[in-house]
């Protein structure tokens, strides 16, 4: 008889005494709050949407964008916001079809590979929206660099002095690193988060791969 | 929900818990874990419950879902107290066949058992249970030949613990 079977006979015979729950304490339970996994990527989730929103919204704003507005770019800045509102409606709706399939009664395996797609359509929308606001900022300042009169003076002045590439080398190098310690901040942001939240479903997961290979 | 669906619930679960507790035994390493994974548990089975239709055992469709909660859903909090009280109120044999050579073995088995991943808990918990290898399959989302290689390692792994 293995060891297993050895620790079998007494799960059998000797079922473990454990503390009786009353049917009050399981009452009380019932309306208790969840501390799942799920509930938590809900509600990060939903956090980082409004985020977004608020960002774009805050980015759109009458007074913030008011010099943006008084360039006359429209043409630009209309079908910048059409496709970010566009791709935030597409994520919310792939992440409540996906959410929606999450179950408890599923086999293990299928519930992990539904988890990982939900929260995977956050990190997809967070990339998306990432190298938008990026392209974004590039189209702007391009923009900028042709209407704005302040930046076109300042132009003028350093082609007037001999500094014409110094001055687009620094403008090039400011931008860049902006750009690099952004992304680097969400990226750090977004390891620790998440590297806390699913170690563990991501190490169960691949263990389960790694058994049906 | 109505009442008459929350008391059917509550009984079955009162009825039938020591399968949950067995679960919270395998999965956590004191007793305030214990306690809060068989919340979470209680809280999962409330939520599914309307899925539940009578067609198996409630105890069949439950220790999915407490599975399910226990590796997968069950956000395990860092704390960690001593094991050695709870361990010591659970293991006891009864009385008229106590044998303490025997209850230190068992004992070491629980601690070796402790020491397997969470998947591979799920693989035991089921084969005590007196599952077979089509329903373990089935709950894991594997293949029935992989469960059964996998409980053989695990056969293998628990020795080498026990044998180092």
């Amino acid at each position: 008889m293995d060891e297993l079977d050895k620790l079998k006979n007494h799960w059998k015979q000797n079922e473990p005494r454990f503390p009786q729950i009353s049917e009050k304490e399981i009452y009380g339970m019932l309306h208790k709050k969840s501390s799942s996994i799920v509930r938590w990527i809900l509600i990060i989730s939903i956090l980082e949407f409004v985020f977004q929103v608020g960002l774009t919204l805050l980015l759109n704003d009458n007074t913030g964008a008011q010099p943006l507005h008084n360039l006359n770019i429209d043409y630009i800045m209309i079908p910048m916001t059409v496709i970010g509102y566009g791709i935030i409606l597409y994520f919310v709706y792939v992440f409540y079809m996906r959410y929606k399939k999450i179950s408890a009664t599923d086999n293990v395996k299928t519930l992990m590979a539904n988890i990982l797609n939900t929260r995977k359509a956050v990190s997809n929308y967070i990339y998306t929206n990432l190298a938008f606001i990026i392209v974004s900022f590039v189209v702007l300042v391009f923009v900028l660099f042709n209407t704005d009169p302040d930046l076109i003076n300042a132009i003028q002045k350093s082609e007037a002095n001999g500094e014409k590439i110094t001055f687009y080398l620094t403008i090039f190098v400011f931008l860049v690193i902006c750009i690099a310690i952004f992304i680097v901040l969400v990226w750090l942001f977004y390891r620790l988060l998440y590297g806390f939240l699913l170690k563990r479903l991501n190490r169960n997961y691949d263990e389960l791969k790694k058994i049906d290979f | 929900m109505s009442s008459s669906i929350e008391r059917s619930f509550v009984q079955q679960l009162q009825e039938n818990q020591n399968l949950i507790h067995k679960i919270c035994r395998l999965y956590t390493n004191n007793e305030d874990a214990h306690k809060d994974l068989f919340q979470e548990i209680t809280i999962q089975l409330w939520k599914a419950f309307p899925q539940f239709r009578g067609e198996a055992k409630f105890t069949t469709w439950a220790y999915r879902v407490a599975l399910n909660t226990a590796i997968t859903l069950y956000r395990k909090k860092t704390r960690t107290i001593s094991t050695i009280e709870f361990d010591s109120k659970i293991h006891r044999f009864n009385q008229d066949e106590y044998n303490y050579e025997e209850e230190e073995h068992i004992k070491l088995l629980y601690q070796a058992v402790q020491q397997l991943n969470d998947i591979e808990k799920a693989l035991v918990f089921m084969y005590l249970e007196d599952k077979d290898y089509t329903e373990i399959a089935q709950t894991l989302g594997i293949s029935e030949v992989n469960a059964r290689v996998k409980m053989n390692r695990i056969k293998s792994k628990l020795k080498k613990i026990l044998n180092p």
